[in-house]
């Protein structure tokens, strides 16, 4: 449940992470790191760490400059310094699992997850028999949650999840989230395909639903099941997924999910996951579903988001035979 | 797959505004490094940067940059992307179009406005404008505005090897016919949040940095911008083509987050795969761009690796010393001056440098000569223990 509009993440006891070393640890790094170690678990012999982080390291470089302000620059301890560089997730990650292997930060905001897809996908076409761990990790914390609600992005009033939707008014809720998942070409017990992932820079709605009228035409062949739909009940971007929905074939169901994450730069990660849960056969819980029949299975899903009213991605997943 | 060659430049430094600036302050032997005038902190007095000498208010009237929101970072970026475009001269439908990437690095993005940043994070209200201007992404998000570019755009932050990376990563759409141009680089500036930061690590020095010396002290700070501008070879008849992007090589040393293995794992396999990504020997490197930032570990490490590679390491020097180090554009500065080494068939005296460290057992090229040049190596080695190699070669 949100308190003051922000969704939080529940944290789970870190078996795999010692104690001293959680207990330095920022949010978003402690968030990537649990996910992370638990998908290494089962899968670990892996090429290298692909992370896409909007905000991570955010917390800790607010922290370590409020130092820099009240101490008027006197000496200080590094820590929060050295936590506060972006790519802290996937070089912590790399120091705990030992992998030497390729390793890499995307930072650009609302895309950075499909950069860091994209990037695995571009690894695994140079080397076709590796592996990658890929993930997508942002943490709301209190001064950029601060940052964000002063630029508007987030309801100047409390909002129900239930009326999330509904609200018409300016703004959505802050999440927070990460996401782990290793990719490559193995298809044998894969929980999903990515097909494909398109992405454009636009606030022109007309210049949107071209590329989406373009990517579908690409994707022809591909019986579209599900739209899910990064509605996030701003009602300055809701037109872009209304959009959206027009474009695609009568009777398809549209579900959304920013109800369960609320709004962050990778939450696109999180509809992966979701998407990969409805591939396996999970049904479609009702509080996701926006219209249309939800049919029993999920082979082919359309995920559509729009971050801050410019960055736009559509990325095709489908079952993995 | 295509080959990716380099068809512009642009690059701002402390050693000067332009290519054409930076190639004959390098030839010369020109340090930008001193006590910085334009940077706001207590710091300014005591540790020597590679600063740009110009207000942030300047620069971005120079540029016609009139909104409020653009920082100094973005400024910089600005202007080397200006060059770079131009030199390539890309026209405006190619600039604007679907297959024209754009592939940005910086590391302090606009936390360079410290105090405002301290500011806005603790407001209740405010007016700023530059609320959504301090992430990394805020820099070549205004980029892709001011030029409209059209086609697949990213930020990569890996501390120091960042544009190393962006230049990677442009070259790889490329090479997998993902993008048919890609315009890739980094940007960085002096900041008080940078500076306090790496004070706190006590890897500041006081002097004017001495990389590979027996006596260095450690690293000074830099600030500046680079682009390149990366074609597919088919695209480019006719056009002045200044070397080709022929390896890449990425790895984790996964061993500190703030300091390199004894061994240097990770630049080790960084320049190893570039080697293999380029099907080239260590034998046909003619020069090294080293990362050679003057600490006492990473030059250590840096030349121990080199020495696991190279059983003849070829000449090498590290820029730092003319520029200071520039995080987050110094995979990309550091490109450029590599692609001087091989469009000019020279290499550059390494400056500050007096007395071997016994335990490196290397020296660095000494003095400005001509050479044969078909292959450089240019090596970022960032926070985190992200390693990034570069091949550059003759086109």
């Amino acid at each position: 449940m949100p308190v003051n509009n922000k969704l939080s993440v529940i944290e789970p006891g870190y078996d795999d992470i010692p104690k001293n070393s959680l207990r330095r640890m920022g949010k978003s790094v402690r968030i990537g790191m649990g996910v992370a170690l638990a998908v290494i678990k089962q899968v670990p012999v892996f090429n290298g760490i692909i992370i896409g982080t909007g905000n991570g390291g955010m917390e800790d470089s607010i922290i370590f400059l409020k130092q820099v302000v009240e101490y008027n620059e006197g000496l200080l301890t590094p820590a929060h310094f050295v936590q506060s560089t972006s790519n802290a997730v996937a070089s912590q990650l790399s120091l705990a699992s030992v992998n030497r292997g390729y390793n890499i930060t995307h930072v650009h905001r609302g895309l950075a997850f499909e950069m860091a897809a994209i990037d695995a996908a571009m690894r695994l076409l140079e080397n076709p028999e590796h592996c990658f761990l890929l993930g997508g990790v942002d943490e709301i914390s209190g001064y950029n949650y601060r940052l964000e609600y002063l630029d508007g992005w987030y309801k100047k009033e409390d909002a129900l999840i239930e009326d999330l939707y509904n609200t018409n008014t300016p703004g959505t809720i802050a999440g927070e989230g990460a996401v782990a998942m290793m990719v490559s070409n193995e298809k044998e017990n894969a929980a999903a395909r990515v097909l494909s992932i398109v992405t454009l820079h636009s606030s022109d709605p007309i210049e949107v639903q071209q590329h989406l009228l373009d990517f579908l035409e690409q994707h022809n062949g591909l019986d579209i099941s599900l739209l899910l739909s990064g509605e996030n009940g701003d009602n300055r971007t809701l037109h872009f997924y209304e959009n959206a929905e027009k474009l695609i074939k009568n009777g398809i169901p549209v579900a959304r999910f920013k109800h369960m994450c609320g709004e962050y730069p990778t939450a696109s990660s999180f509809a992966l996951w979701l998407a990969c849960k409805l591939i396996a056969g999970e049904p479609l819980p009702a509080h996701m579903l926006k219209k249309g029949d939800p049919r029993a299975a999920h082979k082919n899903i359309l995920i559509y988001n729009c971050h801050k009213n410019l960055q736009h991605s559509f990325i095709f997943v489908s079952a993995a035979d | 797959m295509s080959r990716v060659l380099i068809t512009g430049i642009g690059v701002i430094s402390a050693i000067g505004w332009s290519a054409a600036e930076n190639h004959i302050a390098l030839k010369n032997g020109a340090c930008g490094i001193g006590l910085p005038g334009y940077l706001h902190s207590r710091y300014a007095e005591t540790f020597p940067a590679g600063e740009v000498k110009i207000t942030t208010e300047e620069l971005k009237s120079k540029l016609g940059l009139t909104d409020a929101s653009v920082t100094r970072t973005t400024a910089l970026a600005v202007h080397a992307f200006n060059e770079a475009i131009s030199d390539a001269a890309l026209t405006s439908n190619q600039l604007t179009s679907g297959s024209t990437a754009l592939i940005g690095a910086t590391t302090v993005g606009g936390m360079c406005l410290t105090d405002e940043l301290y500011r806005d994070a603790n407001a209740v209200s405010t007016d700023s404008p530059f609320l959504a201007s301090y992430d990394c992404s805020s820099v070549f998000l205004y980029v892709q505005r001011h030029y409209n570019i059209k086609g697949l755009v990213n930020t990569i932050n890996t501390a120091c090897s960042s544009s190393a990376n962006a230049i990677g990563y442009g070259a790889r759409l490329i090479k997998l016919g993902l993008a048919n141009k890609a315009i890739v680089g980094g940007a960085e500036s002096l900041s008080k949040f940078t500076v306090n930061g790496f004070n706190a690590l006590h890897i500041l020095s006081p002097e004017i940095c001495r990389p590979f010396d027996a006596n260095r002290k450690g690293l000074n700070l830099g600030e500046g911008a680079a682009f390149l501008v990366l074609e597919r070879e088919e695209d480019v008849i006719g056009k002045k083509v200044y070397a080709e992007v022929k390896g890449y090589g990425n790895a984790s040393d996964a061993f500190h987050s703030s300091s390199l293995s004894d061994d240097g794992e990770g630049p080790y396999a960084a320049m190893q795969g570039a080697l293999a990504s380029a099907k080239l020997q260590a034998a046909d490197i003619d020069f090294i761009n080293a990362h050679g930032t003057a600490t006492e570990n990473n030059d250590q490490v840096e030349g121990k690796a080199m020495l696991r590679i190279f059983s003849k390491p070829p000449p090498f020097a590290s820029t730092k010393s003319n520029t200071g180090h520039t995080l987050g554009a110094s995979g990309a500065i550091e490109a450029v001056y590599s692609i001087f080494n091989i469009a000019n068939q020279e290499i550059y005296p390494a400056l500050n440098f007096t007395n071997i460290d016994e335990s490196i057992g290397l020296t660095p090229a000494g003095v400005y000569k001509k050479a044969a040049i078909k292959n450089v190596m240019s090596n970022s080695f960032g926070f985190g223990g992200n390693c990034t190699s570069l091949i550059f070669s003759k086109a």
